[in-house]
């Protein structure tokens, strides 16, 4: 048994290496999907380019302006000398913020200690939006904070308060990459192995090289095995580039055990060549299978919270993600990378993908043999 | 021309009839984007599972609990004893943020006007961090006030202070599916029509019938124009399928001319068979043509702006921005659709994208001639 499925490893191998195109699209996409997320899968937002457009020339006005323009968040380039230049600009999308300070402002704040000023924001990206919003409001209120306490004669710093100290955990630094880079361990291991191992299993239908394989004496098993263990290697294989440049490029601490890391992909690999195996038997064709894999791994990505919080998904939307097993691979990787936790806290999830695993590959080789025979 | 072009057509048609899965996926694929991208695609965190320790047990420290729960923000869902306890609870991921509460919150309060809490939040997802923490501050800044006004007697509205009139435009109720969905719009232009394109040309060669047609008096524009007329027709009617449940079911609404939607749809269109033609003449089979796509269309998605603020890239990667054709393409859809902007403020953007269809399509044209 276990010559034919080096034999047929062998054969998977020469069919790799005869491509090396792919070879090596296969081993960039993760050089290139590191670096992409690494730097730009952000949604910080800071010096958003905004214009002003400054009606009432006093000091106090310049006062505001200066504030603004001392915060991280606002970069003031331009000003603007209508409302409609104003409007303009922005409708071209070369700033995203406006400032409008209405004449009168100085005056006002001097005689009653209150003013108005507008602040124009592009919606169109809710995220920066609802970022920039509350940055524009605290600005606004330490000035404000500064004119009560002229007012009630005391230092600002004496103002009664509640002082809010952040300890932020597992990510102190609040840095994307090191929340997209061990999510992408995760989604390398799905796309690669799922798409290839259906369209390896494919081709060979496609072009009637399956029948020739039926008729030697290699059995099923044997001949999914060989065929996925290239695959299950390149994938490995992506795995430790990603992880070796997310350490040492990026700087993406690992705070668990590297070891239980490895071990947990082995097991979600059943699941995803579980997956490519199924797939294999319901495509035709090449064509087929890609799609039909997309189909799987758009929804997975979404709904597993890869991108965007899970939380913030309609109910529904979170119920449905209990059934993708990528959402469990997911805590497991960013569990033990993050937070450093062991298999004592992820037994749930462990548990899950060990289900997900066995029930996939099972009923992916049952209807593979079927097909066979 | 026309009646050659014609048939290679009707026989593409025929294929693609042949094969109803691949045809089904094909329309069912946008449904289910356009139900993620309009349903999953946001970072608006509300009713953040959070875990409080209070220490200090006093009305004060109970007042600010209450202002903590009366906010959108937090779900208050557990109460612990122990900083150890609050720790396994976000440890575990059943909770994300944690109110601590220090013994003598009260006694400092009322003897200095000051106290401090700590605030702890899981910073793995950043976007949700920092959004959590300003949330956190806004409420403690309003209790802040709460206290001045008790303290010295002013009332709330007559403060002095600037106050700052928000005015969000083009999306005023901030909602993501606006921004998204066109987003999936300019996406299913660029992507899907690329690979459609790769593939229905590397299949004919992969399965050797390419030969067959170059013996025929085929000329290779009419073999290009018969195989992706289909599929320009295909993504098309994706186009109008997002838009109708865009507009019909998430309400996106549409403020520029559908017709200049249109006809700018059809130019990127154009720059997408460029595109999916090269890369038809570099590949040689289905699987090389599919990674080849893949990879070209990674930096597409992330370096565009579909899903992240390109101003929040680093200054390479916004220059690198400039030459991948989904960025113009995105503030094209996002403008007429959003913005309601019309060719006057477009014009450049339309300009970048004839220029990326113009050339592409002459270096597709000039290999795919010698490659015949």
């Amino acid at each position: 048994m276990n010559s034919r499925i080096l034999y047929v490893i062998y054969k998977e191998c020469i069919h790799i290496v005869r491509d090396p195109r792919t070879l090596a699209v296969m081993f960039l996409i993760p050089v290139v999907q590191v670096i992409l997320l690494g730097y730009a899968v952000t949604t910080d937002v800071e010096h958003l380019p905004t214009i002003v457009l400054d009606q009432d020339l006093t000091p106090q006005s310049r006062d505001l302006i200066a504030a603004y323009r001392a915060s991280n968040y606002f970069d003031i380039t331009r000003y603007a000398s209508s409302e409609e230049e104003l409007g303009r600009l922005i409708d071209a999308g070369r700033y995203r913020a406006g400032l409008i300070i209405p004449a009168g402002y100085g005056r006002s704040l001097q005689k009653t200690g209150r003013a108005q000023v507008s602040f124009v924001i592009d919606g169109s990206d809710p995220t920066v939006a609802s970022t920039a919003l509350p940055a524009a409001q605290t600005i606004a209120q330490a000035q404000s904070l500064e004119l009560a306490a002229e007012l009630i004669g005391l230092d600002p710093t004496d103002l009664p308060g509640i002082e809010v100290h952040p300890r932020v955990w597992y990510n102190p630094d609040m840095k994307s990459v090191n929340f997209m880079i061990p999510g992408l361990i995760a989604l390398i291991l799905q796309f690669l192995t799922t798409l290839f191992t259906s369209m390896s299993i494919v081709r060979e239908r496609e072009q009637g090289t399956m029948e020739q394989l039926i008729v030697t004496p290699i059995r099923p098993p044997e001949l999914i095995l060989g065929k996925v263990a290239p695959y299950v290697a390149i994938s490995l294989f992506d795995l430790a580039e990603i992880l070796v440049i997310g350490v040492f490029w990026f700087s993406v601490p690992i705070n668990g055990s590297v070891a239980l890391l490895l071990a947990l992909s082995v097991l979600f690999l059943l699941t995803t060549l579980g997956m490519g195996i199924l797939i294999s038997t319901i495509a035709r064709s090449q064509q087929q299978a890609m799609f039909l894999s997309l189909f799987t791994l758009m929804p997975s990505i979404f709904l597993a919270g890869f991108f965007f919080p899970l939380e913030a998904m309609p109910q529904v939307l979170q119920w449905m993600s209990y059934v993708v097993p990528l959402r469990y691979m997911l805590i497991i990787v960013r569990g033990i990378v993050l937070k450093g936790v062991g298999l004592r806290i992820l037994a749930g999830e462990v548990l899950a993908i060990a289900i997900f695993g066995v029930f996939i590959f099972s009923v992916a080789a049952r209807r593979f043999r079927k097909r066979l025979e | 021309m026309i009646r050659r072009t014609v048939a290679i057509t009707r026989k593409e048609i025929i294929h693609i009839v042949r094969d109803p899965r691949t045809l089904a996926i094909m329309f069912l694929m946008p449904v289910m984007q356009l139900i993620l991208f309009g349903y999953a695609a946001t970072t608006d965190i509300e009713h953040l599972p959070t875990v409080v320790l209070d220490q200090d047990r006093t009305l004060q420290s109970r007042e600010l609990v209450d202002a903590y729960r009366a906010s959108n923000y937090f779900d208050i869902l557990f109460y612990v004893r122990s900083e150890t306890e609050l720790g396994r609870l976000i440890d575990g991921g059943q909770a994300k943020a944690g109110v601590i509460i220090p013994a003598g919150y009260g006694r400092h309060l009322t003897a200095e006007n000051q106290a401090s809490i700590a605030f702890v939040i899981d910073g793995s997802m950043p976007a949700v961090a920092s959004t959590a923490f300003s949330a956190a501050q806004t409420v403690a800044q309003a209790q802040s006030t709460v206290l001045i006004q008790r303290v010295y007697g002013i009332e709330v509205e007559e403060q002095p202070g600037i106050d700052v009139r928000p005015r969000v435009w083009y999306n005023p109720d901030m909602k993501s599916a606006n921004f998204m969905i066109p987003g999936l719009m300019a996406m299913i232009l660029q992507v899907q029509s690329t690979i459609l394109t790769a593939l229905s040309i590397v299949r004919e060669k992969e399965e050797g019938t390419i030969e067959q047609l170059i013996v025929t008096p085929l000329r290779s524009v009419e073999l290009i124009v018969g195989k992706v007329t289909p599929y320009m027709v295909i993504s098309l009617f994706n186009l109008m399928e997002v838009l109708l449940i865009g507009v019909f079911w998430f309400g996106v609404p549409i403020n520029g001319n559908i017709l200049l939607l249109l006809a700018l749809g059809l130019l990127a269109l154009l720059v997408s068979l460029g595109i999916g033609l090269f890369n038809s003449t570099i590949a040689s089979t289905q699987q090389e043509a599919i990674f080849l796509t893949f990879f070209l269309m990674l930096p597409f998605m992330f370096l565009s702006g579909v899903f992240f603020p390109l101003e929040a890239t680093p200054k390479v990667l916004q220059w690198i921005s400039y030459f991948i054709p989904l960025r113009y393409l995105l503030v094209i859809v996002r403008g007429i659709i959003l913005k309601g902007a019309g060719l006057s403020i477009l014009w450049d953007q339309a300009a970048a994208l004839s220029i990326f269809a113009i050339v592409m399509l002459a270096l597709a044209a000039s290999r795919f001639r010698k490659r015949l």
